[in-house]
C-alpha cells in the first residue's frame, strides 16, 4: 500500500471520529479513492453529490490528509464516476447488475433506449413482455385467478368467455392478464392480440369520432383474436365507448374470440354501467383477486428482488412485509427503497438497514386507525348508518357489518376485547369473541364475504 | 432610494443546503444522469423543505419545463418523455387521470417521472389507482432543515446579496422570523434592502426594525 493510499484509510478513520458515525455514512463511505500521478482523486456518486463534498467536506478531508502527510496535503481532486458505485455486498457475486458492465465511467444524461419488446408483431399487442406466468408470484389471493388464467391462454375463446378479473389496485391484475397475452402470443405468433388500458379506449372512441373512423375502428376492434381491456371502470359514464365496447365484444364472442377484462370491482357494482355489458361480462368466468397473504408478500419480494439480482435475507423480506401489507405496488416501492438505501450507504441489507431505509415510509403506515374510523368506513361501505354500529338491532343488514366491523378492529388495533365491545355500544367481550369467530368462519367459506373483509382492510390500511 | 434591481436566486443543485436529504439528493442526481432502476421519483414533505425549488434546479439542468398544477399536464406524452409534477395535492380529478395515464405511457416506455407533493402517497387523498403508482417508484421525504443548517443557508445566501451574515444576526433570525427557509431568505433580501438604502450594516437592531416595520403594516 503506498504513503497517498494509507493517507486515505488515516482520513476515512480521522473523519469518521470527527463526523459521527451518521454524516460519515452518509457522505465519506460512499467515496472512493484513486491515487495517481497528481495526487488522490476522489470519485463520487454523481454532479450534485461531488459540490455537497467540496462545499463541506473537502476543507475536513484535507486537514486529515495534511496531519497524516506531516503538514502539507496531497493535492486532492473531486471527480464524478462510477467507480463510488460499488455493488452492495449483499449482491450476489456471480451476477452483475444488469448494465454495470457497460455503466459510463462519467455520470450524464444517457438519452432513453427504445423498449424492449419481442419482435415487431410483439409489439402490436402493446403487451410487456415480462409479465408472463412463470413471474407471476402464486399464493391463495391469486391462485385460483391464475389457474383460470392459464385455462383460457391454453384455449382461448373456448373455455371462459369472458374472463372478468376484478380486485383492488396494485394486487397485480395487469399482470395475470398480460400473461395469458403474452402465453398466446408465445403459442401462436400470428394471433392477433392487443393490451389496452380502459383510459386508452376511450381515447380511440373519440379521435375515431373526431376523425370520423368509425368504420377502421370497428374494422380494428372486430378483427382481433384476443382483447385485453384493462381497468374497465373508466367506461362509467362514457355512454358512446360503451355502444361501441358492447359492439365490439358481441362481435369477438361470435366468431368465438377471446376478451379479457379486469376492474377493481365486481361487474354488478360497477355504477354508471349499461346493464347490457355487466349482464354480459358475466356470461363466461369471473374471479377475484384479493390482497396477498403475508407469505405471498414474502415470496413477491424475494423474486422482485432476484430479478433486481440481490439476495435478499428471508428476515428482510419478512420484515418488510410484514409492515407493508395494502397491495404490492406499494410492497415493491418498500424493497425498492430499501436497495436504494443499500447502495447508498453501501452497507449490507440487514434487518437494521431495512427498518432505517423504511422509517418514514412506515411512520406514515403505522398512523392509527382507529375504531371510529373503522365504524365509519364500514357503514359507509355497507350503506348503514353509523349508529348502527351501537345500537342493539339484530336484523341480518345491520348485525353482520357491525361483526366485520369488530372483527376489523380485532385484527387492525391493539384493543382489548372488553374495549371493542364498549366501543360497539356497551357489548360484552363475549359478543365481540362471537362476532370474530362468525366472521372468520365465514370467510372460509362465503368467497363475496371474504372478498369484502379484504377490500374493508385494504382501504383502512391503504 | 435603493432600487430593487437584485437578480432573484437561481435555483441550482449547488444553492441547496442538503441537511438531512442526503440520500433523496443523491437519488435525485441518479435520477437526473438517466439511472435505468430509478425513472419514478416522488419527494413530499411540508412547504418550505425546498420542493420546488429542487424540481426548477432539476428542470433548469434537464432544460425541460416543471408542470405545477392547477397548471395542466399535457394532454399526451410520448413514451420516452421526461415530466416534472411539482405539487400533485392540487391535482383535479379529471387531471389525476391524465397523470394516471402519462404514468402508464411513461412506465409502458423508457420515460421518467419526478413528481413532489405535500404527503406520502398513500396520504395524498387522491384516486387510489394514482396513489399506488406513485408509491411504485422511489418515495422519499424531504426533512426540514436543522437551525444549523438553516444559519448556513443564510450566509451562503447573504454571501450572495453580497454581505457577511453574524452569528448574532444568523441566530436573531432563527429566533423571531418565520422559520421555512423561503420566508427566511425573503427577510434576510428585505434586510438588505433597508441596509442598502440606509447605508448601515446588517446588525440585530436593523432586522428588529425590519421584522417591527412589517408587523406594523
Amino acid at each position: 500500500m503506498s504513503a497517498l493510499e494509507h493517507c486515505w484509510s488515516h482520513c476515512l478513520s480521522s473523519l469518521e471520529e470527527r463526523l459521527g458515525a451518521d454524516q460519515f455514512r452518509i457522505w465519506i463511505k460512499p467515496l472512493a479513492a484513486e491515487v495517481n500521478a497528481d495526487g488522490l482523486s476522489l470519485i463520487v456518486p454523481n454532479q450534485i453529490f461531488l459540490q455537497f463534498i467540496r462545499d463541506r467536506y473537502l476543507g475536513l478531508i484535507e486537514e486529515a490528509a495534511g496531519m497524516f502527510m506531516g503538514g502539507e496535503a496531497p493535492p486532492i481532486a473531486l471527480k464524478v464516476g462510477s467507480a463510488a458505485r460499488k455493488p452492495a455486498p449483499t449482491r450476489t457475486a456471480t451476477q452483475p447488475a444488469a448494465g454495470e458492465a457497460t455503466a459510463p465511467a462519467v455520470a450524464e444524461t444517457v438519452a432513453p433506449k427504445p423498449m424492449l419488446v419481442g419482435g415487431a408483431q410483439h409489439e402490436t399487442t402493446r403487451l410487456n413482455p415480462h409479465f408472463s406466468f412463470d413471474t407471476l408470484v402464486t399464493g391463495k389471493a391469486n391462485q385460483l385467478a391464475r389457474a383460470a388464467a392459464q385455462q383460457v391462454a391454453e384455449n382461448p375463446g373456448v373455455s371462459y368467455n369472458p374472463m372478468f378479473v376484478y380486485g383492488g389496485v396494485g394486487l397485480g391484475k395487469t399482470h395475470l392478464i398480460q400473461a395469458i397475452g403474452n402465453l398466446v402470443h408465445q403459442r401462436n405468433p400470428t394471433a392477433k392480440i392487443r393490451y389496452i388500458h380502459a383510459e386508452k379506449y376511450v381515447a380511440d372512441v373519440v379521435r375515431a369520432y373526431q376523425h370520423k373512423a368509425f368504420d377502421e375502428f370497428k374494422r380494428y376492434y372486430h378483427s382481433l383474436d384476443l382483447l385485453l381491456i384493462d381497468d374497465i371502470q373508466f367506461f362509467v359514464g362514457k355512454d358512446k365507448t360503451q355502444e361501441e365496447f358492447f359492439y365490439a365484444f358481441n362481435a369477438l364472442v361470435e366468431a368465438h374470440k377471446q376478451i379479457i377484462i379486469t376492474s377493481d370491482r365486481y361487474p354488478k357494482e360497477i355504477d354508471g354501467l349499461q346493464e347490457r355489458l355487466t349482464s354480459r361480462f358475466s356470461w363466461g368466468l369471473t374471479v377475484a383477486i384479493e390482497p396477498p397473504e403475508l407469505e405471498m408478500r414474502v415470496a413477491i419480494l424475494l423474486k422482485k428482488a432476484e430479478r433486481e439480482n440481490f439476495k435478499l435475507d428471508s428476515t428482510v423480506a419478512f420484515f418488510i412485509a410484514k409492515n407493508i401489507r395494502s397491495n404490492v405496488r406499494e410492497l415493491e416501492g418498500a424493497l425498492k427503497r430499501v436497495l436504494a438505501y443499500a447502495r447508498f450507504t453501501n452497507q449490507p441489507l440487514t434487518l437494521e438497514a431495512a427498518r432505517e431505509a423504511l422509517r418514514d415510509i412506515l411512520a406514515a403506515g403505522n398512523r392509527q386507525i382507529s375504531v371510529e374510523n373503522i365504524q365509519k368506513t364500514v357503514a359507509d361501505f355497507y350503506k348503514i348508518k353509523i349508529a348502527d354500529m351501537h345500537s342493539k338491532k339484530r336484523t341480518r343488514d345491520i348485525a353482520r357489518p357491525r361483526q366485520i366491523a369488530m372483527a376489523l378492529t380485532k385484527e387492525i388495533t391493539q384493543m382489548s376485547l372488553p374495549a371493542i365491545g364498549d366501543a360497539f355500544g356497551g357489548r360484552d367481550h363475549t359478543t365481540v369473541l362471537h362476532a370474530c369467530r362468525t366472521i372468520e368462519e365465514m370467510r372460509q367459506g362465503d368467497t363475496e364475504l371474504a372478498h369484502q373483509y379484504g377490500v374493508l382492510l385494504q382501504m383502512l390500511r391503504s | 432610494m435603493v432600487l430593487d434591481l437584485q437578480l432573484p436566486a437561481v435555483p441550482s443543485f449547488e444553492g441547496y443546503v442538503a441537511g438531512d436529504n442526503a440520500e433523496p439528493l443523491f437519488m435525485l442526481g441518479e435520477w437526473v444522469a438517466g439511472a435505468d432502476d430509478i425513472r419514478f421519483l416522488y419527494l413530499w414533505g411540508e412547504a418550505g423543505v425546498g420542493k420546488s425549488y429542487l424540481l426548477d434546479a432539476t428542470a433548469a439542468r434537464l432544460e425541460v419545463a416543471v408542470i405545477a398544477p392547477p397548471a395542466p399536464l399535457p394532454t399526451s406524452l410520448p413514451h420516452d418523455a421526461v415530466l416534472i409534477v411539482d405539487g400533485v395535492d392540487a391535482l383535479d380529478p379529471d387531471e389525476q387521470i391524465r397523470l394516471f395515464d402519462h404514468y402508464n405511457t411513461l412506465r409502458e416506455g423508457t420515460g421518467r417521472l419526478l413528481a413532489t407533493g405535500s404527503k406520502p402517497p398513500m396520504l395524498l387523498g387522491l384516486r387510489d389507482d394514482l396513489t399506488t403508482r406513485l408509491g411504485w417508484g422511489l418515495v422519499y421525504q424531504l426533512r426540514a432543515l436543522s437551525d444549523g443548517d438553516k444559519a448556513a443557508a443564510l450566509r451562503r445566501r447573504a454571501f450572495g446579496l453580497g454581505f457577511e451574515l453574524s452569528d448574532e444576526v444568523a441566530d436573531y433570525l432563527l429566533r423571531h422570523a418565520v422559520r421555512d427557509l423561503p420566508s427566511l431568505n425573503a427577510l434576510l433580501e428585505r434586510v438588505n434592502i433597508e441596509a442598502l438604502s440606509q447605508r448601515r450594516a446588517v446588525t440585530v437592531p436593523l432586522v428588529r426594525e425590519v421584522l417591527l416595520s412589517e408587523r406594523s403594516l
